[in-house]
């Protein structure tokens, strides 16, 4: 089967490789795995909290070449949107970009829920840290 | 005549995940000779057609039921609990954790020199012995569906619990058949990009 060497760049020189302080308050931390082929998947992202601009995106992805660069594209496509124009970002987006096959559209899914985790997270602490943005919202 | 296809219909045998393997054999075997295409050749080309079917089912259903984790798929999806459509909000953070981590862990000794292989082989060992926990609770969860009544709540409840638990073993397996990889000298470098992806 053909990939596309837009899966083999991103494969062979995977963007944003690496990890944000988890426990930072800016820091959301997405990890999401599929079960029937093996693969997990961390995705993290730094907002800035007065913008709400995501200033840098790290992964680590265990598992085949497609998962790997469904994750470092979302990771390139990440910086600079803001939280909530980054949980637009589609599956089909990935997928299209790439030319994934469709076997292997359940890779892309599994980036889409990451980001979606990660922001989720990021969320998350936002809310934690300030009880009365819950009460207004 | 029809032939069922359900494989423990086509074995004539409680629907259990707790297998003597040992009758299964046998069961097999008489199977085997029952529809051996020799015993047909006589036969119309209609009966003919239907025996070739029987012995692909046979087949089919021998290779699945004697193995305690292709039975438990097979069992799982048969009753509603497909393995293969999950999607990671199925998969308990705990998991995804703990996979990361040995992953991580396995890429650092991976990355390391001939140094680290005695560490590889303690990994490898570590991975064994999940797998061995993993599989005393499968068969701990097996005995448990098979004294619930068919289609109970406490059945259910039951193939819940083994789905996750055979999520995490196809976890552990990846994990080991990597070290293997690892340990397998130079292996891994040899693999071309292609077939990984």
């Amino acid at each position: 089967m053909a990939y596309s060497d837009k899966v083999l760049d991103h494969y062979k020189n995977p963007r944003n490789v690496g990890s944000l302080d988890k426990s930072s308050p800016d820091v959301g931390t997405g990890m999401v795995g599929a079960p029937e082929c093996g693969d997990v998947m961390k995705l993290q992202v730094k907002v800035n909290p007065e913008t709400g601009v995501i200033e840098d995106a790290k992964f680590k992805t265990f598992g085949c070449g497609s998962a790997i660069a469904s994750s470092s594209l979302a990771t390139e496509w990440l910086k600079g949107r803001t939280v909530d124009q980054a949980l637009h970002i589609k599956n089909t987006d990935i997928v299209n970009e790439l030319s994934l096959p469709p076997v292997k559209i359940h890779c892309s899914v599994l980036a889409e829920d990451a980001i979606k985790a990660a922001i989720g997270d990021y969320k998350n602490k936002r809310n934690a840290a300030k009880p009365e943005a819950v009460a207004v919202s | 005549m029809s032939i069922p296809r359900d494989f423990y219909e086509f074995f004539g045998i409680e629907r259990r995940l707790t297998l003597d393997t040992g009758a299964l054999q046998k069961r097999f075997y008489e199977l085997s000779r029952q529809w051996h295409p020799d015993r047909f050749s006589r036969k119309s080309a209609e009966e003919q057609l239907q025996a070739l079917d029987a012995t692909a089912i046979l087949n089919d259903g021998y290779r699945t039921l004697r193995d305690p984790v292709k039975r438990a798929e097979y069992l799982l999806t048969e009753e509603g609990f497909p393995i293969g459509e999950q999607r990671s909000r199925d998969v308990p953070p705990e998991l995804l954790e703990e996979v990361f981590e040995l992953n991580m862990m396995l890429e650092e000794l991976k990355q390391g020199d001939a140094s680290a292989r005695p560490q590889l082989e303690n990994a490898r060992e570590n991975f064994v012995g999940l797998r061995m926990g993993i599989d005393s609770e499968l068969m701990a969860l097996f005995a448990k569906y098979d004294a619930a009544e068919p289609q109970s709540e406490t059945a259910k409840q039951a193939l819940h619990e083994i789905r996750s638990v055979l999520n995490r073993r196809r976890y552990i397996e990846n994990l080991i058949r990597d070290v293997d990889k690892a340990l397998d000298a130079g292996a891994a470098d040899a693999e071309p990009v292609e077939e990984r992806l």
